[in-house]
């Protein structure tokens, strides 16, 4: 705990959120907002192709999708590092933060399963099966709840 | 405009809809859920007529759009709903109007595309190279949406006197 209380009173903490510059805190934040759109929106694309919306899109053609995913997720993952330890005493005591964290982890654990059984196999039936079909529709869920955690954090202090 | 927002901050509708506490949280969660949406059902149209997702006919990605304009709706409610209640954060930001400067393009944008260049773009063969003017309303649209999204989550610390 004394390391994260460390973390959250440092001097880069204080000089980032601190700054007057735009560089800094904001800047950071929105990155994590346009990571959020790629990452949460590609994820909804597959997710959805899958639930059969814009059904006759070949399956096989969305594996380069998964390369936007990758791209949004590593822009929030060393965005969401910045923006943890400036919080860091906070987050590790807040339930919501580990919603939020968990539901990322299921999500894109899900749609790593999604492309293993529909996508990236030449002969996966353009109609899913049901088994992917619960784990698209369990994706939407989980990125919703990641959506709604990581906003929720800024009202609900531990 | 600095007493138009005034007059909306002191009608009975912004005052009774801001005193909900839970109204604000709860649309600010459904605009990011919205942008998603909007961004990932546009934004795989925009870069199929960029020239990527080469193999994918411009037809079948269009079925994707029903959800990026139910996205769109969600954002115009909610982002109509901010404005009801804090008029003043916006109404006079100069960020604020870029951010419905750049609506404005990317809306005429795929009015341009939807009246013009729809029906041939729609029947193109799948694996056949992009026109310029597609990549290029491809491109627009993208680039505006981006836009959109910069502004409205730079509002608070753009203009600021920073």
């Amino acid at each position: 705990m004394a390391f994260f209380r460390g973390l959250q009173d440092s001097t880069f903490t204080e000089w980032f959120l601190g700054s007057a510059s735009i560089w800094t805190y904001p800047t950071v934040l929105t990155l994590h907002t346009i990571g959020m759109a790629i990452l949460v929106g590609a994820s909804f694309v597959v997710n959805l192709r899958v639930l059969q919306v814009a059904g006759e899109i070949p399956l096989q053609r969305l594996a380069p999708v998964y390369r936007f995913i990758w791209a949004g997720f590593v822009i929030n993952l060393f965005s969401g590092v910045v923006l943890f330890v400036t919080q860091a005493a906070d987050r590790v005591q807040d339930p919501v933060f580990y919603v939020k964290l968990g539901s990322i982890a299921l999500a894109l654990w899900f749609g790593v399963l999604v492309k293993r059984a529909s996508i990236d196999a030449a002969d996966a039936p353009q109609v899913t099966p049901p088994r992917s079909r619960r784990l698209a529709a369990a994706g939407l869920g989980l990125w919703t709840i990641a959506i709604v955690a990581g906003r929720l954090m800024a009202y609900l202090h531990p | 405009m600095a007493d138009f927002a005034m007059w909306v901050e002191s009608t009975r509708l912004s005052k009774g809809l801001f005193d909900i506490t839970w109204l604000w949280p709860v649309c600010e969660s459904l605009h990011f859920i919205g942008l998603c949406m909007l961004i990932g059902g546009a934004g795989l149209l925009d870069l199929r007529l960029m020239g990527l997702f080469r193999g994918l006919h411009i037809r079948h990605v269009k079925a994707l759009m029903p959800w990026a304009i139910a996205g769109f709706g969600i954002n115009a409610v909610t982002g109509g709903l901010f404005l009801i209640m804090q008029p003043h954060l916006y109404l006079t930001s100069a960020v604020w109007w870029s951010k419905v400067f750049f609506l404005a393009i990317a809306g005429l944008n795929a009015a341009f595309f939807e009246t013009r260049l729809a029906v041939p773009a729609l029947a193109m063969h799948p694996d056949a190279d992009m026109p310029r003017q597609l990549k290029v309303v491809g491109a627009v649209s993208l680039f505006s949406w981006f836009a959109v999204l910069y502004c409205g989550r730079m509002l608070p610390y753009l203009g600021t006197g920073n």
